[in-house]
């Protein structure tokens, strides 16, 4: 559809000066120049950082327009990039596909206090084109009583989650529709790699309930008691926990971070109120924004820590500690991919998943011994890493970006195919061992 | 920490003939999430439609056109893009301290003197009922309303001193021209909790309390307004007027009176016939929003608990019930009322509540006066606000105002702005010797 003529200031105050409203046009001189952001962020996070911009400068007024990531790129591909000025957001895919259609201008904001890296991840886009503007850590919401009635000890890592005593107590959010959790899976297939990384995740979801896209949170499965573990990213339980909700939130030995980025669109007309912006968003002011107890973003100025709660999570310093070597700008171009696999693997065929884990693990219980053939068979990937790596089927599923609803290609039903053979396969081997 | 309560102000249990559980009206929550948690004893099927509802409170709408039809169609004229804009944590909004900054949860009702159809306010040709200071690209907000406050100091005969702000409006940068003779009334978005069992008390039963004679004169009024949904003439209830009839109204009117957006209740967009620009933007369907989207926004509202009064167990509290009653001040703040028969889910029938409020109209003198009638409301009538929960409001935002325009930025300078029929319970008020006063404060905090 067509998009809006822009009406520049000039031709407002020309159009009404030709009406005869000149009663109006005097204010209009005096207004704020407006500054256009479009985002993705949630309405509390916008509000905020909207009430302490325009306080700290209020020759600015912002014009916030909001989309989802994959309704991002056609918008900013509008002559004038939409009248854009600024993108901020939490996709790491888009900003960089953007970067690559020469989307944004060199950011002349200060680097002084922001570092260019938290551990293996890179907070500044290359060419400086962005920067990352706020963090938030992948890891486990925990209800610990929960988890104490089923005798399973908080979790440390991926890896603990392989629990039978956690069978239909874990959520687990799915990814192909819930824009956090692909990163989240790469996480995982980085830290323990492609092979193991899967049969993890085959085991992990066959222990798990599903939570698509739509309306509960995966701090609501826990705090309502349906699970006892949620995977999620940090801030929705942060927050949660800071409004009173009974929840822990344990960061894994193998963390991983998605960091929310911020850039100054090329075809801006509004350079200076944009550098404001973005300076605003990384300063201090703006990074202490984050710790609202509604919001709970990690910030990205390391001093701003010293000014939170020993509590908050320091991500430096548990970058410091080794803890985020995931390097999410080497996933974020198969995410796509590996949403995909996932959900011809372990969504799609889910209740059969969660049974033939059942039975093999009540089988290896009956047996005391592992059987490691079987899993080898539940939880092969449905192709191998370097498959994984051809840029011709990368490039057929960099489309799915946040947010997007995507019908399965003749490719996604022959991995679906496979995957309903191997489970076949499977059931049969454990009726013939049962 | 939060646990369902059984008592207190809920006293709300539904008859066990029911087959479905009991709902318990009430939760005990005193943190962030307040206001924000839903009946207890909900099915699957409604707590599903809950969790939807909220999902699109919470929503920051999209300009369309947009890959996320479900949730395009904000505009072309609004004045915040999300529900929670304005009912931040589902709480109060708060006025704008400084001329500068800008409406956040707030809004500026306009008409002009005389009628409207069916008897409502008469809508200014141009701007409406209400100025949406935003516009989509393309569309030019149509301008800015700020508020220049003057203070006046008070001080109780024991010394204790309070400042008493009054708002007037002030217009700039407007887009369509002069507003010039324009009726005004700057309001606060309002807490949306408990709003089902408001939407269940009968017809009858406000009539009937507006029959009974109160002490001091007081003497509340139905306000009788058009129903989109019924086409008919009918008891309001909602809005700071009692403006609105049904809770599912005041949803669909707050959509496309805030946020520009339609439903089978206001199908056409909010652009007047002068806003060229707006009536040729491209819409995010028609309407909008879903009948089922609406359903399941009005679940939502319509179940969101009513948080438990806290401390009712402290002498300061209890003595300030005792004042509360002996000032005068239940006589509109009604401490219960009982729901009817007009619910559609049968458990939330017979129910008595205590939202502190009989839903009715009452001159509350010049000082508050806004003289932009509504319906039946004149302009000095205000509808009684309920105060369930308002002990709660600052702490789940520290600037929320009380009052409707959010002038109030305490419970004290809100009794000391009552004026008309509650003139005899706010004089009162004022000749309390400085401990009873702060009894009625604590009783007011524990609610």
């Amino acid at each position: 559809m067509s998009v809006h003529s822009f009406l520049s200031r000039r031709r407002l105050l020309g159009g009404m000066a030709q009406l005869g409203l000149f009663c109006a046009v005097r204010p209009l001189l005096a207004a704020p120049r407006e500054l256009t952001v479009l985002t993705s962020y949630s309405e509390t996070v916008l509000a905020r950082i909207e009430e302490a911009f325009e306080r700290a400068y209020p020759q600015y007024r912002l014009n916030l327009l909001w989309r989802m990531p994959h309704d991002a790129i056609g918008y900013l591909s509008q002559p004038r990039q939409g009248d854009v000025d600024v993108y901020w957001a939490a996709s790491p895919r888009t900003f960089e596909a953007l970067r690559q259609q020469g989307a944004w201008r060199a950011l002349p904001v200060a680097d002084a206090g922001l570092a260019d890296h938290i551990g293996a991840l890179p907070l500044l886009g290359p060419e400086r084109a962005y920067r990352a503007s706020e963090l938030a850590g992948y890891g486990f919401a925990v209800d610990p009583q929960a988890l104490a009635g089923l005798g399973v000890a908080p979790p440390k890592d991926w890896s603990d989650l392989a629990d039978p005593r956690l069978a239909g107590r874990i959520a687990l959010p799915v990814p192909s529709q819930v824009g956090f959790a692909p990163p989240m899976i790469d996480i995982v297939l980085q830290a323990y790699g492609w092979q193991r990384g899967w049969a993890l995740w085959s085991e992990i979801a066959g222990l798990s309930y599903l939570v698509p896209r739509g309306s509960t949170f995966i701090s609501d499965e826990v705090v309502g008691g349906r699970a006892a573990i949620g995977l999620s990213i940090d801030f929705f339980v942060a927050s949660a926990i800071a409004g009173g909700a009974r929840l822990e939130f344990l960061y894994p030995a193998h963390g991983g971070l998605n960091p929310g980025q911020i850039a100054i669109a090329a075809a801006s007309r509004n350079g200076e109120a944009a550098e404001a912006f973005v300076s605003f968003v990384l300063s201090e002011a703006g990074q202490r924004v984050l710790a609202d107890p509604d919001i709970r973003k990690l910030p990205v100025r390391e001093s701003v820590y010293a000014q939170l709660p020993e509590t908050y999570h320091n991500p430096f310093r548990n970058a410091a500690a080794g803890g985020y070597e995931y390097r999410g700008d080497a996933g974020s171009g198969r995410l796509g991919l590996i949403a995909a696999l996932f959900e011809q693997m372990l969504v799609a065929q889910h209740e059969r998943l969660v049974t033939l884990w059942a039975q093999l693990h009540q089988l290896e219980a009956r047996r005391g011994q592992r059987l490691d053939d079987i899993r080898g068979q539940l939880g092969a990937p449905l192709i191998d890493e370097a498959q994984a790596a051809d840029v011709q089927l990368l490039a057929g599923y960099r489309r799915n970006l946040e947010g997007a609803t995507m019908q399965p290609d003749a490719r996604e039903l022959g991995w679906a195919a496979l995957a309903e053979q191997r489970y076949r396969q499977v059931a049969d081997s454990l009726q013939r061992l049962a | 920490m939060r646990r369902l309560t059984t008592f207190g102000l809920l006293l709300a249990l539904a008859s066990a003939a029911h087959a479905e559980p009991p709902l318990q009206t009430g939760v005990e929550e005193a943190g962030r999430q307040a206001f924000a948690t839903p009946m207890a004893g909900l099915d699957a099927e409604r707590s599903a439609a809950f969790l939807r509802g909220r999902s699109l409170f919470r929503q920051v709408w999209v300009i369309a056109p947009s890959r996320d039809e479900a949730v395009d169609g904000l505009g072309p004229l609004y004045n915040r893009p999300a529900c929670t804009s304005c009912h931040p944590a589902n709480g109060r909004g708060q006025a704008p301290e400084q001329p500068g900054q800008r409406m956040a949860s707030m809004l500026v009702r306009l008409s002009l003197p005389g009628r409207g159809a069916h008897g409502g306010p008469l809508p200014h040709p141009v701007y409406g009922d209400q100025l949406n200071e935003t516009g989509v690209p393309g569309v030019p907000g149509e301008g800015r309303a700020r508020l220049v406050w003057t203070q006046t100091a008070f001080r109780f005969a024991d010394g204790e001193t309070a400042s008493l702000r009054q708002p007037r409006i002030e217009f700039d940068e407007l887009a369509y021209g002069s507003l010039d003779g324009v009726l005004t009334s700057a309001r606060v978005g309002p807490p949306v909790f408990g709003l089902g069992l408001l939407d269940a008390v009968d017809d009858a039963t406000l009539e009937a309390l507006a029959a009974e004679p109160q002490a001091d004169g007081v003497q509340g009024r139905v306000n009788r307004v058009w129903s989109p949904q019924a086409s008919t003439p009918q008891v309001g209830r909602f809005g700071l007027k009692a403006n609105v009839a049904r809770l599912r109204e005041q949803i669909a009117g707050a959509l496309h009176g805030d946020m520009g957006i339609t439903s089978t209740l206001h199908p056409r967009e909010n652009c007047s016939a002068a806003q060229t620009a707006c009536a040729s933007t491209p819409n995010g369907g028609q309407p909008e929003l879903s009948d089922a989207q609406l359903d399941d926004m009005e679940t939502y509202l319509a179940y969101l608990a009513v948080p438990a009064r806290r401390d009712l167990d402290a002498a300061v509290v209890r003595q300030g019930e005792a004042q509360f009653q002996a000032l005068g001040c239940g006589g509109c703040h009604r401490p219960q009322l009982v729901t009817g028969e007009r619910a559609a889910d049968p458990r939330l029938r017979g129910l008595t509540i205590a939202p502190y409020s009989d839903l009715l109209l009452h001159d509350m003198g010049e000082g508050l006066a806004d003289e932009r009638p509504d319906y039946l409301a004149s302009g000095r009538d205000w509808r009684t606000a309920p105060l369930w929960g308002i002990g709660l409001a600052q702490q789940l935002s520290s600037s929320a105002g009380f009052l409707h325009d959010g002038r109030a930025r305490s419970l004290s300078e809100a009794i000391l702005w009552h004026g008309g029929e509650a003139l005899p319970a706010r004089e009162r008020f004022v000749a309390l010797p400085r401990e009873n006063r702060q009894a009625l404060l604590a009783f007011l905090g524990s609610l």
